[in-house]
C-alpha cells in the first residue's frame, strides 16, 4: 500500500511538473499556497484567518507576537507604558517608518487608523477587540495616547492582531469601499501589487522597510516577489508543493505530512505555540443539552485522544481543558476538573441521571430521547470530528445529529437557534479575549451560542477584562476556566497543528501562526536560487 | 396518424420519439425471450438483481456495525484484517458499500417512484385534455430548464441538507421527462379506434385512461422508468457527493466517495470502490433500459 502512495504521489507530482515551466532558472518569486481566498484584505473588515496571513506581510501593528504565543514585542510603536488605572497607553511610535508608496508614515496615520478600527460608525465586526475607547489622540509627533474608558488588560495583544494594523489614510479614503480590494497602502514588508480573486495575490518587497520586529534575526525583507496562490482542493495542492511548483505552504493535509519528512528536499516543522482550537459548544438553554449529565456523558464518551491521532493522523495534540495549554492565563487546575475519557462511567452516569436505554439503544427521560443536533461548516475536518464523536457518543446511548452547512450558510446558520450544539475552531491569543469573546451574556446569540447567562461568570470576565495586573486577571479567568469546565459547556476537542513544508528553494521560513498566520510577517525568508 | 406524430414531434425530442413510437405498441411474449437471448442484457440484469437483494440484505449480509468507529483501525488498505479494508472512521468497506448501496438505490427507487407518478398523471392529463395541454407542457418546459444540481442546492438551502432534499430534487428533475414521455405515448394510444369505441359507449375518462391507454403506454414508462433510474443514481450520488445528501453517519455511495476524496493518494480505496459500484450499478440500469426499449421495439423485433 505504502507503495501504491507513492506510486500516485510520483504520478501526480510528474503531471504537475510536466504542466510547470522550469521556474528555478531565474530567482522566481516566493510562492505560498493555500486553500481559500479572503474576501477582501480590510484589515478591518475580515475576520477570516485568510486576510490576516496576508495582512501581516503588508501592514504593521503597533506592537507583535514573538514565536511563544505569549511574549508582545516592538512593533511600530518602540516602547510603550500604561497608566496605572489601566486606562492609559502611551506609545512611542517610531519616526523612520515608510508606507509602500514612499510616504514616511506620520503620528497622524497611526491616530486615523486606529480610530478607524473601533469607531462604531464603521460598523467593523472586530471593534470590540479594541475596548471602550475614550480617545485616541497623538502627543506631540511620535507619541499616541489610547485612552479607555475603563481598563482593559487584553489590549496590548489586540493591538497585535492584524484588525489594528496601520495604513495610509489617503489610500483608504481615495479607493473607499475598494480599499483591501483593488489596492493598498501599508507599512508592511511587502506591498500590493495585484490580486485577482481566488487564484492570487502578488506582493513585492517594501523597499524601504528596515524596522522589522526584533523576533526576527533580520528586520529587511529578503525576497524581491511572493505569490500568494490558491488550490482549494488539499490533494492538488499537495501535488503541486510536491512537484516544487510552489516554495511553501502549511495547508499541507495533515495525512501526508509524513510522506513529505521523508521527501529529500523538503523541510517540514512544526509550531509547537500554535493556538487554533476545535470544541464542541452546548446550548445550555435547549432541553437535551441543558442537561449537565448529558454534557458531562459526552465528555466522558469522546475519546479525544483517538479523534486528535486518527482525523490528524497523529499530528493532532488533545485540549486538556477548555483552552489551549500554551495560552496566556491557561490554568492548569482547570484540567484536573475535565472529566477523562470514560464511557462505562459515561453510561453510569447517564443512567443515575435517569436517562434508561430505549429499544433503539438511545436514551430517554421522561418521554425526551437523548437526540440532539450540531452544526457546523463544511470543512476538510469537521465530517471527520463529528462523525467520530457521533460514533462515540452512540456507544453511550446519545444520539447526535450531524448537519453541515457550506460555508456560505454556515454563518447564518450558526446564527439561529435551530441547533443544539454546534462544532467550531477558531484562533486566539489570550484566555481572556476567547472566553470574553464566547461566554458574556450581551455575546449571545453570537458568538455566544451556548446562550450560556450567568451573573458569576459574566462578573468574573469583567474582572478579568478590566484587571490591571496580571495577577488578578491570572486569577479571574482561571475562575472562569474553572467554572465552565465543571459545567461542561464545552466538549474540547483538539487544537489543530500548524505545520509549514517549504521546498530546499527557501530558508530561513518559521511556523507563527498569530491568528492562523503561519508565515506572519515572512521576514528571514531567502530564496536559494 | 402521421399528423399525431407531428404533433408529437412539436413538443418532445426526437430521440424520445423513436423510444416512445418504437415502445408504445403492446408487448408481445416474445419481448422477454429476446430480453434474455441478449448476453449484455443478461449480465445488467443479474447485477441489478445482486445490487437490489445486496441493499434489501444489507442488515443481515453486513459483517460489521455501519455505523460504529474503530479510530485505532483507520484507512486500512483491502486485505489488511477487513476484505476491502476500512474507511476513515475505521469502519468496514462492505458493511459501508452494501448500506451505501442500499440508501443510494432506495434514494432512487423514491425519486423516480414520486416523479414518475407526477410526471405521469401529467402528461395523461396533457395528452387526454388538449385545453390544458399548452399550459401543462410549457410548465414541464420550464421545469426542464433547470437543472437537478440547482434543485438540489435550492431545496438543501431551504430544507436542509439531506436525503429529503436530494429525492425532492430527484423527484423533480424527473418530472418533466416522465411527462412527456406519457404524453407522447398517451397521444398516439388516443388515436386507435378502440378507445373511439370506448367514448362512444360512455364510459368515463378516468375509466378510458385507466383501463385503456395507461396499460398501452406501460411499455414506453417502463423503458423510462430503467434508464431514469440509472441516471437518478448519478444525479443523486453527485448531489450527495457535494455534502447536500445523506448526512453522517449515513452510508451513501455519493457521500463515501466524497470522503474518501481527502485520502486520494494515501487510501484510494475509500474513494473508488464506491465510485467502481456506483458506475456497475448505473451502467447496469442503462444497459438494462437499452435492451429493453429493443426488445420492446417491434420493428426491431422483425
Amino acid at each position: 500500500m505504502t507503495k501504491l502512495s507513492a506510486l500516485l504521489l510520483a504520478g501526480a507530482a510528474a503531471a504537475t511538473l510536466s504542466a510547470a515551466p522550469a521556474m528555478a532558472q531565474q530567482k522566481a518569486p516566493l510562492q505560498i499556497l493555500r486553500v481559500i481566498d479572503a474576501d477582501r484584505y480590510d484589515p478591518i473588515r475580515s475576520t477570516a484567518t485568510a486576510a490576516a496571513e496576508v495582512l501581516y506581510m503588508l501592514a504593521d501593528t503597533l506592537v507583535t507576537v514573538d514565536f511563544d504565543m505569549k511574549t508582545i514585542k516592538p512593533g511600530l510603536a518602540e516602547s510603550w507604558t500604561i497608566s496605572p488605572d489601566g486606562k492609559t497607553y502611551s506609545f512611542k511610535i517610531r519616526k523612520d517608518v515608510k508606507f509602500c508608496d514612499g510616504r514616511p508614515m506620520t503620528i497622524d496615520d497611526v491616530v486615523y487608523s486606529l480610530k478607524r478600527w473601533v469607531d462604531p460608525a464603521n460598523k467593523s465586526p472586530v471593534s470590540f477587540r479594541g475596548g471602550q475607547v475614550q480617545d485616541i489622540r497623538a502627543d506631540g509627533d511620535s507619541t499616541l495616547i489610547y485612552e479607555l474608558k475603563e481598563p482593559y488588560s487584553d489590549l496590548i495583544f489586540q493591538m497585535a492582531l492584524s484588525f489594528a494594523s496601520i495604513v495610509d489614510k489617503n489610500a483608504v479614503e481615495s479607493l473607499g469601499a475598494n480599499f483591501g480590494v483593488q489596492g493598498f497602502n501599508g507599512t508592511g514588508p511587502y506591498c500590493w501589487v495585484k490580486w485577482t480573486p481566488r487564484q492570487e495575490l502578488v506582493l513585492k518587497k517594501n523597499p524601504h522597510y528596515t524596522w522589522g520586529p526584533p523576533i526576527y534575526k533580520d528586520p529587511k525583507p529578503q525576497v524581491d516577489d511572493i505569490v500568494w496562490k490558491i488550490i482549494p482542493e488539499p490533494n492538488t495542492l499537495m501535488a503541486a508543493i510536491q512537484a516544487k511548483q510552489a516554495d511553501v505552504t502549511y495547508y499541507t493535509p495533515y495525512i501526508a505530512l509524513d510522506t513529505m519528512q521523508k521527501i529529500p528536499g523538503f523541510t517540514v516543522q512544526r509550531q509547537e505555540n500554535y493556538i487554533y482550537d476545535v470544541f464542541m459548544g452546548f446550548r445550555v438553554d435547549k432541553p437535551v443539552a441543558s442537561d449537565k449529565a448529558i454534557r458531562q456523558a459526552a465528555n466522558m464518551a469522546t475519546n479525544k485522544e483517538a479523534i486528535s491521532k486518527a482525523i490528524f493522523f497523529g499530528k493532532g495534540q488533545t485540549l486538556p481543558s477548555l483552552l489551549n495549554p500554551s495560552v496566556l492565563d491557561y490554568d492548569k487546575s482547570s484540567a484536573d476538573k475535565m472529566p477523562k475519557y470514560d464511557p462505562a462511567g459515561a453510561a453510569k452516569l447517564l443512567d443515575e441521571a435517569g436517562w434508561k436505554p430505549g429499544a433503539d439503544g438511545i436514551r430517554e427521560k421522561d418521554g425526551q430521547k437523548a437526540t440532539f443536533t450540531v452544526y457546523g461548516i463544511r470543512n476538510a475536518d469537521n465530517p471527520r470530528i463529528s462523525e467520530a464523536m457521533q460514533a462515540d457518543l452512540r456507544k453511550v446511548g446519545i444520539d447526535m445529529k450531524i448537519q453541515l452547512w457550506d460555508a456560505t450558510v454556515a454563518w447564518g446558520k450558526l446564527a439561529t437557534q435551530e441547533f443544539d450544539a454546534f462544532l467550531m475552531s477558531y484562533p486566539y491569543v489570550t484566555a481572556t479575549e476567547a472566553l470574553g469573546l464566547y461566554f458574556p451574556s450581551r455575546q449571545i446569540p453570537t458568538p455566544n451560542r451556548m446562550n450560556w447567562k450567568d451573573p458569576k461568570t459574566d462578573d468574573l470576565i469583567r474582572q478579568a477584562a478590566t484587571a490591571t495586573d496580571d495577577a488578578t486577571r491570572k486569577q479571574a479567568i482561571g475562575a472562569v476556566q474553572n467554572q465552565l469546565t465543571e459545567a461542561n459547556v464545552w466538549v474540547p476537542l483538539v487544537t489543530q497543528p500548524l505545520w509549514v513544508v517549504a521546498t530546499d528553494r527557501v530558508e530561513g521560513a518559521r511556523a507563527h501562526g498569530l491568528y492562523g498566520a503561519g508565515l506572519y510577517k515572512g521576514l528571514d525568508i531567502k530564496l536559494k536560487r | 396518424m402521421s399528423s399525431v406524430t407531428d404533433q408529437i414531434e412539436k413538443s418532445t425530442g426526437a430521440a424520445e420519439i423513436a423510444a416512445v413510437v418504437a415502445a408504445s405498441a403492446p408487448r408481445r411474449k416474445s419481448a422477454l425471450r429476446m430480453l434474455l437471448s441478449d448476453a449484455g442484457a443478461c449480465i445488467a440484469l443479474a447485477l441489478v438483481v445482486l445490487a437490489i437483494l445486496g441493499a434489501v440484505f444489507a442488515p443481515w449480509l453486513a459483517p460489521t456495525d455501519p455505523y460504529g468507529n474503530d479510530l485505532a483501525n483507520t484507512l486500512k488498505p483491502p486485505g489488511d484484517g477487513a476484505f476491502l479494508g476500512t474507511d476513515g472512521q475505521g469502519r468496514d468497506m462492505i458493511t459501508r458499500l452494501l448500506f451505501g448501496l442500499r440508501t443510494t438505490l432506495m434514494m432512487g427507487f423514491a425519486s423516480v417512484s414520486f416523479g414518475c407518478l407526477i410526471g405521469g398523471v401529467i402528461g395523461f392529463a396533457a395528452a387526454y385534455y388538449p385545453s390544458i395541454s399548452g399550459i401543462l407542457m410549457r410548465l414541464m418546459d420550464v421545469l426542464l430548464s433547470f437543472p437537478a444540481i440547482l434543485f438540489g442546492l435550492a431545496i438543501a438551502a431551504i430544507f436542509g441538507p439531506g436525503l429529503t432534499a436530494v429525492i425532492i430534487a430527484l423527484s423533480i428533475a424527473t418530472v418533466p421527462l416522465m411527462a412527456r414521455v406519457v404524453r407522447g405515448s398517451a397521444l398516439v394510444v388516443l388515436q386507435q379506434g378502440y378507445i373511439e369505441a370506448a367514448r362512444s359507449l360512455g364510459l368515463s375518462d378516468l375509466r378510458i385512461i385507466l383501463r385503456y391507454v395507461l396499460p398501452n403506454c406501460l411499455s414506453a414508462m417502463f423503458v423510462f422508468v430503467t434508464l431514469r433510474f440509472g441516471q437518478v443514481i448519478l444525479l443523486g450520488a453527485a448531489l450527495s457527493f457535494l455534502g447536500l445528501g445523506a448526512q453522517p453517519p449515513t452510508a451513501e455511495l455519493g457521500a463515501m466517495a466524497a470522503d474518501g476524496r481527502n485520502f486520494l493518494f494515501f487510501a484510494p480505496h475509500v474513494s473508488v470502490l464506491p465510485s467502481l459500484v456506483i458506475f456497475a450499478v448505473v451502467l447496469a440500469f442503462n444497459v438494462l433500459g437499452d435492451a429493453l426499449r429493443d426488445a420492446l421495439d417491434p420493428k426491431l423485433r422483425k
